[in-house]
């Protein structure tokens, strides 16, 4: 039986504003909730615990090393181009001679905020169209099911430069916004399952019974529980765009250099790989990485979240 | 199930219509009328002849109307850049290349994909799975540049085995779809390998063996057959990743197929040429999705009601 100092239990809460039923204080309460359970579960998992711990050190070093560095990521010194890996540069300099550990945090930076700017707007579209379609049921649902049917026949990485084309132009925001765009079908296709199935809950039905309205129903009762679904969907979403940024300004339709980004970088190494590969491996290895870990942790996250779908 | 397959097929009219209409629209926004801006001075007559020529004195919905006949008909419309050219000519001359390629990729991650993840799942919980599947895992989250820059560098520059760019022998084909097929063969690895070791646990399978058939026929037969059905349908979105990936390798193995001529026309703002492609490259992903509909319909016949 765990006990805890200080109980901030749901269940507790609850029994704290009927009248009476307040539990004498000190007695022993099983804390136990949803997140709780999930974290130990999600603690309990070796790999995604390593994966976690590395996803953020990625993040920390990306943040914190440009403030750190003696060098800046455009610090450009042609005396040192091309250089392997050395005490002064860790990681070597690429063809203009910049630090490539710098750079590689500076275009960490833009490529994590790209990543997650972009999560976000996925989640937010795919949360709002889920919704709706799932919450309205129906003829709406069936039209905007068949809709979003139609929208996955866009592939991603066209539609994407289609968007930056109409923008026209292209820096962090903007790609943030084509990537989102050409992505949240999936995560509003989960949404609306989710919100199908919450809604024949019987703590739905007996909100509705005592009359609580629609957008009560929807903001107390059911997203709340898609909560841990969407939490999943943060990883899952983000290696996608991550690699998508990549993608886009490889093949020099996103980021451009001077500029920093992962994709920005290895799009410059491809010009100096036969003689100098560590320019591109460098930003790859970044994304990698990251990408794994996001992976790892979404794993992780379901089988903590949800039990049941756990793999054998 | 005939039924099913008619009105699956019969529901991709309208997905197909909403797609070019959304390309369309979205072409419109970037464009504007390709002849009024034009660098080259032109007559007046001259330019309302054009403007005739390509209905872009239309209404929009006309324009639409148009371009849908053009694409149910199978002419893409001219390229705005390339004189002489029609999209239909690009695509003849590019697309080839890109279909070969993706195949082959394709292939390769079905060859290697496939083993691999039956291996895990046989020798569940050994070495072999752990390996298999951390390889695997690695390999999904590469970006494919850097596999197809690493294999340049190893295997065409300091090995001297294959050429390092080009499209022409066979020798030229092999990293290229090599590269391409790394990422989709990961993710078949892990399909494979996740339905096996449900499929492992059925009923039907221990009364196989229970009846005394023997280990391989048993996989062979009733395991293999199941475990592919995820293959079926990740076939799919796989499509999508393969157009996706293709972009990139036809980029640095320098193939003169569709994605680098994507890349190029977007670079040359040959609009109708982007659209041409963009509709073409959705038709191929929704046939794609059409076809793995039916196959999963036919290879679980739970399914097909509720998709139908």
């Amino acid at each position: 039986m765990a006990t805890s100092p200080t109980p901030t239990n749901i269940r507790e809460d609850a029994l704290a504003d009927v009248p009476g039923a307040a539990p004498a204080s000190g007695a022993p309460i099983r804390q136990s909730n949803l997140w709780k359970d999930a974290w130990r579960r999600y603690i309990r998992n070796k790999g995604a615990v390593v994966a976690g711990a590395i996803f953020l050190l990625v993040v920390l070093y990306c943040v914190i090393w440009p403030f750190v560095s003696p060098y800046t990521g455009n610090e450009v010194d042609f005396t040192v181009a091309k250089q392997g890996p050395s005490l002064s540069h860790p990681l070597g300099t690429d063809k203009f001679g910049r630090d490539l550990f710098t750079r590689t945090a500076e275009g960490g930076r833009v490529s994590i905020l790209i990543g997650f700017g972009a999560t976000l707007a996925i989640l937010l579209f795919g949360v709002v169209y889920g919704s709706i379609s799932g919450f309205i049921g129906g003829r709406v649902d069936n039209g905007l099911m068949r809709f979003l049917d139609a929208l996955y026949g866009l592939p991603y990485l066209p539609f994407a430069i289609i968007t930056l084309a109409i923008i026209g132009r292209t820096d962090m925001w903007t790609m943030m916004i084509a990537l989102s765009i050409a992505s949240w079908f999936t995560t509003a296709r989960i949404v609306r399952g989710q919100v199908l199935t919450l809604k024949e809950n019987d703590y739905v039905r007996a909100a509705k019974a005592v009359g609580a309205r629609w957008h009560r129903i929807l903001v107390r009762h059911i997203l709340p529980n898609t909560l841990g679904v969407l939490i999943i969907a943060i990883f899952l979403e983000l290696p996608a765009v991550i690699l998508g940024e990549a993608f886009l300004s490889f093949i020099g339709l996103g980021i451009s250099p001077p500029d920093a980004s992962w994709g920005a970088m290895a799009q410059e190494g491809r010009t100096t790989y036969r003689t100098h590969p560590i320019e591109i491996v460098v930003p790859s290895v970044a994304i990698a990485s990251l990408v794994l870990c996001a992976n790892f942790i979404a794993d992780g996250l379901r089988d903590a979240l949800d039990p049941r779908t756990r793999e054998t | 199930m005939l039924k099913f397959i008619v009105r699956r097929i019969f529901w991709t009219i309208p997905v197909l219509l909403v797609v070019i209409f959304l390309t369309f629209t979205m072409m419109r926004q970037i464009g504007g009328n390709p002849f009024r801006h034009s660098e080259r001075a032109v007559p007046e007559a001259v330019q309302r002849n054009l403007e005739r020529k390509f209905h872009v004195d239309k209404p929009w919905y006309t324009q639409y109307a148009y371009y849908v006949k053009g694409v149910a008909t199978l002419d893409l419309g001219p390229s705005l850049v390339l004189r002489g050219q029609t999209v239909n000519d690009i695509v003849k001359e590019h697309f080839p290349k890109s279909i070969e390629l993706g195949v082959y990729a394709f292939l390769f991650a079905l060859v290697v994909g496939v083993p691999l993840g039956m291996i895990a799942a046989l020798k569940h919980n050994t070495s072999v799975d752990y390996g298999a599947m951390f390889f695997s895992n690695v390999f999904h989250a590469v970006p494919s540049f850097l596999v197809a820059t690493l294999l340049i560098y190893y295997i065409a520059l300091k090995g001297g085995a294959l050429p390092t760019s080009g499209w022409s022998t066979w020798e030229h084909k092999i990293m290229p779809s090599i590269a391409l097929g790394f990422a989709p063969m990961a993710l078949f690895a892990r399909l494979v390998r996740g339905t096996m070791l449900e499929t492992l646990q059925q009923d039907y399978v221990r009364t196989a063996r229970a009846k005394g058939l023997r280990y391989r026929r048993v996989v062979g037969l009733h395991v293999l057959r199941n475990s592919l059905i995820p293959v079926v349908t990740a076939a799919g979105p796989l499509l999508g990743y393969i157009i996706t990936g293709s972009f990139v390798i036809e980029l640095i193995f320098n193939i003169p197929g569709i994605g680098q001529y994507y890349v190029t026309a977007v670079n040359a703002r040959d609009y109708s040429v982007v659209m041409g492609l963009t509709v073409l490259l959705s038709v191929i992903v929704i046939v794609a999705n059409l076809v793995v509909d039916i196959l999963y319909g036919i290879l679980d016949p739970r399914t097909r009601d509720a998709r139908a």
